[in-house]
Parts: structure tokens; C-alpha cells; sequence
């Protein structure tokens, strides 16, 4: 211990570094604005109770409502019943600065929505990767075809290509196509996987013949065994690739930000944090870094759950 | 019957059970290998035909204008620009983040337990959304109320006033950081080293776990004194592959730098383009402005990158640091 | 080539004591072998005289120096691994020169292409290229030497390991189990050769092993070490014939030697009622245990001393070794007969053992060897 002092040292200061803009993010979440612009409160801020500028100003009282409030203030001038409900309205409008930048976030924007795009889009995406590699690794490692070599060269050759250098003609042919601004343009582009056929094909390799032979022994056809056979043993490797995927597509902007313009409905998370940050003035840190910790959070909490997990679902690639 | 059966079955066994795996094979591979078409390989080829015309979404035809784009993309300035802001960012952030990630690998590989708590830590940034993060990191470093000039500003009246770099932000203010083209390409390759090395640093301490224990010891016994002649006897050498991937992944990831430059600079690509990187030359030209031709270009440009350091990965592995 | 002396070593990881107090001295030129089963603490004790453990206790000395607080690579020892540890990037000529590199050349000579024009450099390298070739000729591997390990089978591999060992001149080798990674076949031929090359280089050989057969083919010295202690320290054919204790004979043997009880009563000891013509002291316990090697025990019809039948038979050609199944007792006897007395070993067949007198090892109760047992001369008649 006394000897590991300066690496200690080394790896706390990179520890501060890393984990700033995350206490930071964190800390502002919890502000009031006030606090954000003086740069003061500590992590927590004050929490003193802050007034919602927006919210009083929205229930101003025209002279309607002033006549209708009337009889409830005898003998009170117009002017005086005015204050009276706007004195009323900012109690009302009135809340700590956690809960208005929570609330903010969750009402200024439909992030609740974003947030369960961002499930649906990450989930059908991976569905439909296992959907379509698993029969194909499972041939490409086991069966014994024509073509078989021919195959898996292009598979291997396809790995050099990233989809995100592709984003343009594939945009271009889904606006043909009229797809722009879809569900199915958020996935479509993501329903293959070069690299889950690779994976899922060097893990099936190392699966033994005779576990197949013997299904075959037993009756099963071949569509069978890919599903009833091969996908039980591969629940590690499967594992490790829903990891793999799903981080890299909750966490994906470029694609979404070309294919959905405008439609709010189809924002996944980050769109809806930059729709954020694009309309938000100032005052808004708090509700915007809010809307990111949320964001950020259901990863986070799940990598620490299962760091183990993770950790070998992102190097997999690294591993073959 | 029986003898029947036994004398009729392997003959039609033998003819169809090949044939049958392979229309079943191809019955598998089909959905695969279309999607690969339509969505890599067709997408490449279109890719490539644009590039060479003046497409453009919503026009009905287009011109053949021969290699016009790529002329473009190697004499305006704009395009210089990008390739130098390119190659800036994955020339800084490749061997840095490769760096600190193997340094950071090997010492918290050293410190047994406690090591863990630092992995987790560092490992935070690659879990995290890039674009929440980049907008935390926005606000870290506006000139006025972010945190990093904040902390500069305790620094003054200091002896760290005696550095030039202190005395001018004392006395001028510090840098703007975003808004300055001098620091704005710096403080991107900043973030992506931030971001990245997490990564690097986990595929190294995989890398480490398959190192033998038995070669430090076999070191130590053939008189490998230091640290560092046992680092260039044994682990440097049995972390090659690792070293062969994590460089190559890095560079394409580096490659493909476009959150934090979007988020910070949704116009333009940074103070006078001073971060005007590829992908996001691709999304303006081709997406913004619909000058799919240019962008197309530079997407094959792009690809052609890409593939190179691929190959040069591949090519690498197969032929220097498998040992097998 | 130096004499080594192990003083009292201790080793203990948090509770549990690996090395109790561990005392052995070896001449220099000697070949000795730390056999034992597996966890015995053998291959630990080798660690430690290597330098790569640290004792708890006690001392190493190599050529009346002390070495206990040097490091391993100023021990001047070399090693031979269990996975033989070689560098998986060098080729075999250069995994055999690394411990001379490292030794003789000094930090810039040893950099890559610039190391080269250092001066001084080259006719360090002809010296290392030309004792590599000499280390190559001897284990005959001189054809390998441009290979990657990677391209080696095991045998290659081993005996590049031991070319890495034994390129320079050490105070002494140490070999943790080199053999335990190669097939039966190759594991009797590299026995030999290893021995051999140890009658030539006429070096210090600390051998560990947890086979038996090795241990006894190849040492000048055999330490049987169990629970951490060495039980006896002797030449093979006093470990085999003379056992110190209960361990000892039943560890060192194959097959296992016959363990079977013994009552005394007065100086007469009896065994399943029948008495044995040996004699004991009279102050010997009343209990005691009678170890018989297979190869003792013979068949016999007139007054046997034991009875059984046949359970199983094993014919190896030369021998036959056959599992009797006792009818004074629960357990089963293995005796070795000679292919002639096939016929007397049909399965299930009444047979009579007998033994010498004088091959019967008497342990204690709690498996020290008793020495002061006496055959009597009444074994005479038995034998007629």
C-alpha cells in the first residue's frame, strides 16, 4: 500500500478528471439558476424554494378573472384582487429547485416519450440483428455448403465497413424510398450486423459437433437447431453482444439526426437532449442537465450493476 | 422388407443430405446476405455513382460531372481544412488515448483489488451518452460561470502566476475555449481522449489477464532487473494484437468524430472551421445543404481511410504478432 | 557449480503454514529431487531457493553465501518452467540468448537496431550467437533455431527451455516439473537425457516432481516432502527399501505397498492371529502396522501366512501384478508373481501368501519406522 502511494495519486487525479463533467451534470440537475450563474450551493445547491418566472407569468390575470375573483376580495380595488392572484400564483408557482428542474425536463419536452423511443428503437434493433445473424453464423460455422468461403469473405469484408460512413447514400435511398422521419429509418440501417454473424459464428465454432449431431439424432430440423439448440448455448456471447449493441445504439445521435427531422413523436433520447439545448435559454441548465442525467442514468446504473458484464461485452470485439 | 430398407436408404441418403444442408444453409444465410447488399454493399456502390454527379434530393435528374467532386475536395480550402482538422484530431487522440489507456492498464493491473474502483471510474465515459456529456462539458468550459476557468481563477494571485499561461489569463481572461480557434480542435481531441481511453484501457487489461505469469518469472530468472526490461521482454511483445486492435479501433472511432462537434457548433464546424471534421462535412454537404455529390465524395474518401487501416490491422495480426 | 544449504525455511500465506521449517543441504555437483504430492509445498520451496518467493523464515546459501534477501536475477541460478516459459515473440536462438543479453550487454546495446553500433556490441553478440549454437548442438536443437516456439511441439519446446537454462554457467539448475506437459513416451526419453546431461555438465540439479518414477530414475538424492516437511532425504534405493516413515513408502512405489496391522504381545507379533517370526522390543506399542512391497509377498502353500482369493489379475507381460482379496481382513493385498505362476491366479482362486522376514517394514502407530525388530531364525521352517 504505502508503496502504490503515487499511483494512487496518478489515478485519482484521472479519477477527478473523469468524473467532473458527470458532478457537474449532476449538481446543475439540482440547482436553481441563480446558484448556476453565481457558481455557488455546494452539489446539492441550497434548495431553497425558487419561483417559476414562466409559470407566474402564464396565469397573469386579465380582467376577466380579476371580475370573476371579485367576490371573494370585498371592497378591494381591481388592482389590489390583481396582486392578490398573482401573490397566489407564485405560491403556487413556487418549488425546490430539484423538483423544478425535474419536472422542467419531463414537461417542457416529452422525454418521457423520447426516452421509450430510445427503448423501442435499441430493442427492436437488436431483435432483428439476433433475428438475422444467428441462422446465418450458425451456417457459416457448422453447415457445409458451396459458397460457404465465398460467404464469409464478404462478410469478413463488410466489416470494414462502418455504418456511419455509409449514412449518406443510405439516407439518400431511404428518402426514396419515403422512410425519412420513421421508426423503420431509425432500424432499418441497423438490422444487420456484420460483426454479430462474426462473433456469433466464432463462438458456434467452438460449439461441439456432436451437440448438433445429436439433435439431428433426435429429430430436429435444421431451423430447429439454430433455435432450440444453438441459441441456449450461445447466451453468453448473446449476452455480451445485446451489451455491445444496445450502449452503442441508446447512445447513437449521428444516425437519428440525419433520418428524423422535425417529427418530434421519433426523437430518441439524444435528439430530444439537443431539441433541448437548441431552445433553452440560460435559465435552462438546470431542466437541461436534468433531461441528460436522465438520459445518462439507465446505463450507468446498469453498468454498475453488472460491471463484469459490460466490461466483457464491450471488449468482446477485442477478444477474437 | 427389412433387407429392402437398408439396401434403398443410403442411396437416396447419399445424394440428398449434401444438397439438403446447403439449401438450408443458403435458407439462412438469405436474410443476411440481402441486408448485407441493400444496406453495406448497394449503399457503397451508390455512394460511389454519386460521387462522380451533381445529385441532388428532390431534383429529377442529374449531370455527370467526372471527377469535378474530388477535384473540389483536394484544392478549396474549406476541404483543407477538414483534412487538416481530421488528421489533427485522430493523430492527437490515437496515441494519447492508446497511451493513457496501456499506462493506466498497467497500473491498476498492479494494485490487485483496489485497481477495480479505478476501472469502473475510468470506464464511465465509453458507458456514457457522448452528447449528454459533451453538453456537461459545455458548460465546464464556458468563459464566464464553467468550472475549469473557474478553477484556473483560484490559480491566480498564486505562484502558478509565475507561468505564462496564468499571467495572461489572469490578467486578459482565459481562454474561450469553444469560441477560440486556437483551443477549439484541442479541446475536441480533449474530449475524445476523455471518452476514450476507458476503452483502451479495459481491452488492455484483457490483454494482460493472457499474459503467461510464468515469463516474468522466467525474466526475472534470465536477469530482467527493472520494471522496464521486463515490460520490453514480456508484456510489450504479448500485448501486440491487443496493442494491433486497440490502435486500429481508436482510429476509426477517431475517424468518426461528429457528437461534440455538432453539439458545441451546430453551424459551421467550430471558429473558422477549425473543427471541421469529416462526418461532419458529410452530414453538412450532403444532408444540410443536399450537395450529395461532394458528400458523396468525401464519403469514399472516408471509406477508403477506413479500409486502409483495416487492412493494415488484418494484414498486421496475420502476419507479425500471431504467434499462434 | 556451488553447493547449496536450505536453513530452516519457513512459508506461510495469511494462516495457513506452507513450509514448516525446512533444513536440506546440497553438494555441489549433486542431483536432487523434491517429489511429493500435489500442494506438498515443493514446487514453493523451489521458488524460494529461486528467489521469486520470499520465505517467512530461514536462510538460502548458495556457496557459503548468504542469497536469502538477493534477488533472483543476481542469484546466478537458472530456471526450467512448468509451461517452459518461453518468450512466445523470439525465435529459439534468441529466447536461448536472452539470459546472456541481459547479463553481459548493458541497457543502450541491447536497444533494438541502434543497440547494434553500440560499441562493443558486435563481439558480444558473436560470443552470445556462438554459446547459443554450443547450447543448440548439445540438446541437439541447433536445426530449430530460427523457429517461433509457436512452431515447436512440446519436446522442442522443452528442450529450447532447457537450452535457455543451461546456456550460461549458473551455481545451479532448477527444474519445476519439466516432464508433467509431454506425452508417457517422450517423458521416459527426456528422463533420460536429462540425467544424462547431468553426468556430463556434472552441475547442481534441483529436480521437482510429483512423480515418483522420475525422482527415482534420475536422483542422486530423493526428499519426500509432505505437508510441508521433508519426511527423508536419501539416495533412491534407501527411500525404496528403507522408508523412514509410512508416507514415505506408500508415496514412493508403484504399486502402492501392502499396509496391513499387526498386535504384539509380549516381543511376539501377530497378525490376523497367526504369529510372525519377528520379534519386537518390549516397549513397543501394542499396535503396530506391517508395510509389504508387492514384489515381498509370494504364494505359497505351506503355512501361509495369509489367505485370500484372486479379485483381479493384471498381466503387464513380465510381470503380473494380482489383487488378493484377504479372508482375515476387509481390504485386498496386490502381490507381483512371474508370468510361471499365471496358471496359480485364475480368478477367484484360494491362494497362500507368505513373505520374508526380513522384507517386512514395521511402522509405529503413527507411521514412524520402528528399526529395532528382529527377525527370528523359525521362518526356517516355513520355507520347506
Amino acid at each position: 500500500m504505502t508503496r502504490d502511494w503515487w499511483k494512487h495519486m496518478v489515478l485519482i487525479l484521472g479519477a477527478i478528471i473523469v468524473l467532473a463533467p458527470f458532478y457537474m451534470m449532476v449538481s446543475y440537475s439540482f440547482k436553481s439558476p441563480g446558484e448556476i450563474d453565481r457558481g455557488e450551493g455546494g452539489f446539492f445547491g441550497r434548495q431553497e424554494m425558487m419561483v417559476d418566472e414562466r409559470c407566474v407569468k402564464l396565469r397573469d390575470p386579465n380582467r376577466d378573472e380579476i371580475a370573476a375573483a371579485a367576490p371573494h376580495f370585498p371592497g378591494k380595488t381591481d388592482n389590489e384582487i390583481r396582486l392578490a392572484l398573482l401573490a397566489e400564483a407564485e405560491a403556487d408557482c413556487s418549488m425546490r429547485p430539484i423538483v423544478f428542474n425535474y419536472s422542467k425536463a419531463f414537461t417542457e419536452a416529452p422525454l418521457l416519450r423520447y426516452l421509450l423511443n430510445g427503448i423501442l428503437v435499441t430493442g427492436s434493433i437488436f431483435l432483428i440483428q439476433v433475428v438475422v445473424a444467428l441462422p446465418a453464423a450458425y451456417a457459416l460455422a457448422k453447415l457445409k455448403f458451396w459458397g460457404r468461403d465465398t460467404v464469409f469473405a464478404l462478410v469478413l469484408f463488410c466489416l470494414l465497413i462502418p455504418v456511419h460512413a455509409i449514412a449518406l447514400p443510405l439516407y439518400i435511398m431511404l428518402a426514396k424510398l419515403g422512410l425519412t422521419n420513421t421508426y423503420a429509418a431509425l432500424v432499418v440501417p441497423w438490422t444487420i450486423s456484420v460483426f454479430g454473424i462474426f462473433l456469433m459464428r466464432q463462438f458456434f465454432m467452438s460449439v461441439p459437433d456432436d451437440l448438433i449431431d445429436a439433435a439431428r439424432m433426435d429429430g430436429l430440423g435444421e431451423f430447429a437447431i439454430v433455435w432450440r439448440v444453438m441459441l441456449p448455448t450461445a447466451i453468453p456471447a448473446l449476452l455480451a453482444f445485446a451489451i455491445f449493441s444496445i450502449v452503442a445504439h441508446w447512445n447513437d445521435y449521428f444516425w437519428p439526426r440525419i433520418v428524423v427531422t422535425g417529427n418530434r413523436d421519433l426523437f430518441t433520447p439524444p435528439l430530444g437532449l439537443r431539441e433541448f439545448k437548441g431552445d433553452g435559454d440560460g435559465s435552462f441548465f438546470g431542466p437541461m442537465m436534468a433531461t441528460a442525467t436522465v438520459i445518462v442514468t439507465p446505463l450507468i446504473v446498469a453498468f454498475l450493476i453488472a460491471q463484469r458484464r459490460f466490461i466483457e461485452g464491450i471488449t468482446l470485439s477485442g477478444m477474437k | 422388407m427389412v433387407t429392402l430398407d437398408t439396401s434403398s436408404r443410403p442411396v437416396r441418403r447419399a445424394a440428398s443430405p449434401t444438397k439438403r444442408q446447403a439449401r438450408t444453409a443458403w435458407g439462412l444465410t438469405a436474410p443476411a446476405l440481402t441486408l448485407m447488399l441493400l444496406i453495406l454493399l448497394v449503399p457503397v456502390a451508390v455512394a460511389g455513382l454519386l460521387s462522380f454527379t451533381n445529385y441532388s434530393l428532390g431534383n429529377s435528374g442529374f449531370d455527370w460531372v467526372g471527377i469535378q467532386n474530388y477535384e473540389r475536395l483536394f484544392t478549396r480550402s474549406t476541404y483543407a481544412k477538414m483534412f487538416i482538422a481530421t488528421f489533427t484530431y485522430v493523430v492527437t487522440v490515437v496515441p494519447i488515448s492508446v497511451g493513457l489507456g496501456l499506462g493506466a492498464a498497467l497500473v491498476v493491473n498492479s494494485m490487485g483489488r483496489i485497481g477495480d474502483i479505478y476501472k469502473t471510474i475510468y470506464f464511465l465515459p465509453v458507458m456514457a451518452t457522448l452528447l449528454a456529456m459533451a453538453i456537461a462539458w459545455e458548460f465546464m468550459l464556458h468563459p464566464s460561470i464553467g468550472a475549469v476557468n473557474r478553477t484556473l481563477e483560484m490559480g491566480c494571485g498564486t505562484w502558478l502566476e509565475t507561468l505564462p499561461f496564468f499571467a495572461k489569463g489572469c490578467a486578459d481572461g482565459f481562454p474561450l475555449w469553444l469560441g477560440d480557434r486556437d483551443y477549439a480542435i484541442w479541446v475536441i481531441c480533449f474530449i475524445g481522449i476523455w471518452q476514450g481511453f476507458g476503452f483502451n484501457m479495459v481491452l488492455y487489461l484483457a490483454g494482460l489477464t493472457s499474459v503467461h505469469r510464468e515469463l516474468y518469472h522466467a525474466a526475472e530468472m534470465d536477469g530482467a532487473k527493472t520494471g522496464w526490461e521486463r515490460f520490453r521482454l514480456v508484456t510489450w511483445p504479448a500485448l501486440g494484437p491487443t496493442t494491433v486492435f486497440v490502435v486500429t479501433i481508436s482510429c476509426i472511432r477517431a475517424f468518426q468524430v461528429f457528437d461534440t462537434i455538432e453539439a458545441f457548433w451546430p453551424q459551421g464546424g467550430g471558429p473558422n472551421k477549425s473543427a471541421y471534421v469529416m462526418m461532419f462535412a458529410i452530414f453538412e454537404k450532403g444532408i444540410q445543404q443536399n450537395l450529395i455529390g461532394i458528400g458523396s465524395a468525401i464519403t469514399m474518401l472516408f471509406l477508403v481511410f477506413v479500409m486502409f487501416l483495416t487492412l493494415i490491422q488484418r494484414w498486421l495480426v496475420e502476419r507479425k504478432v500471431h504467434y499462434g | 557449480m556451488a553447493q547449496l544449504a536450505i536453513n530452516n525455511i519457513t512459508k506461510t500465506f495469511g494462516d495457513t503454514s506452507v513450509l514448516k521449517g525446512i533444513s536440506l543441504d546440497i553438494q555441489d555437483g549433486e542431483f536432487v529431487s523434491l517429489v511429493g504430492p500435489s500442494g506438498c509445498g515443493k514446487s514453493t520451496l523451489l521458488r524460494i531457493i529461486a528467489g521469486l518467493e520470499e520465505p517467512s523464515g530461514g536462510h538460502i546459501m548458495i556457496a557459503g553465501t548468504d542469497v536469502t534477501s538477493t534477488r533472483a536475477s543476481d542469484r546466478n541460478l537458472s530456471m526450467v518452467f512448468q509451461s517452459y516459459a518461453l518468450y512466445p515473440h523470439l525465435t529459439v536462438a534468441e529466447n536461448i540468448a536472452v539470459p546472456l543479453r541481459m547479463r553481459t550487454m548493458n541497457a543502450t546495446q541491447r536497444l533494438p537496431l541502434i543497440g547494434r553500433v553500440m560499441p562493443g556490441a558486435s563481439d558480444k553478440a558473436k560470443e552470445i550467437a556462438q554459446a547459443v549454437q554450443h547450447a543448440a548442438n548439445v540438446l541437439e536443437i541447433d536445426l530449430l533455431l530460427d523457429r517461433k516456439p509457436g512452431q515447436l511441439s512440446g519436446g522442442q519446446r522443452q528442450r529450447v527451455a532447457l537450452g535457455r537454462a543451461l546456456v550460461r554457467e549458473p551455481a545451479a539448475f532448477l527444474l519445476d516439473e519439466p516432464l508433467s506437459n509431454l506425452d508417457a513416451k517422450l517423458r521416459v526419453q527426456t528422463r533420460s537425457e536429462i540425467a544424462e546431461l547431468h553426468r556430463r555438465l556434472n552441475a547442481t540439479f534441483i529436480y521437482v516432481t510429483h512423480d515418483q518414477v522420475e525422482a527415482m530414475t534420475m536422483s542422486d538424492r530423493i526428499a519426500v516432502m509432505m505437508g510441508g516437511e521433508i519426511l527423508q532425504c536419501a539416495p533412491p534405493e534407501v527411500v525404496y527399501d528403507d522408508p523412514d516413515d509410512i508416507r514415505v513408502a506408500e508415496f514412493i512405489g508403484s504399486p502402492k505397498i501392502n499396509i496391513l496391522p499387526v498386535e504384539r504381545t509380549e516381543r511376539d507379533l501377530f497378525l490376523f492371529g497367526q504369529r510372525l517370526p519377528l520379534t519386537a522390543k518390549l516397549d513397543a506399542p501394542a499396535l503396530l502396522q506391517i508395510g509389504l512391497r508387492p514384489e515381498a509377498l509370494r504364494l505359497t502353500k505351506t503355512a501361509p501366512l495369509m489367505t485370500g482369493q484372486v479379485a483381479h489379475c493384471e498381466n503387464l507381460g513380465s510381470e503380473i501384478f494380482a489383487q488378493i482379496a484377504l479372508d482375515e481382513h476387509t481390504g485386498r493385498v496386490v502381490i507381483k508373481a512371474t508370468p510361471e505362476e499365471r496358471h496359480k491366479l485364475s480368478l477367484g482362486a484360494k491362494v497362500g501368501l507368505g513373505f520374508a522376514a526380513t522384507d517386512a517394514l514395521v511402522f509405529g502407530p503413527k507411521g514412524k519406522r520402528l528399526r529395532d525388530i528382529e527377525a527370528t531364525a523359525c521362518s526356517v521352517s516355513e520355507v520347506a
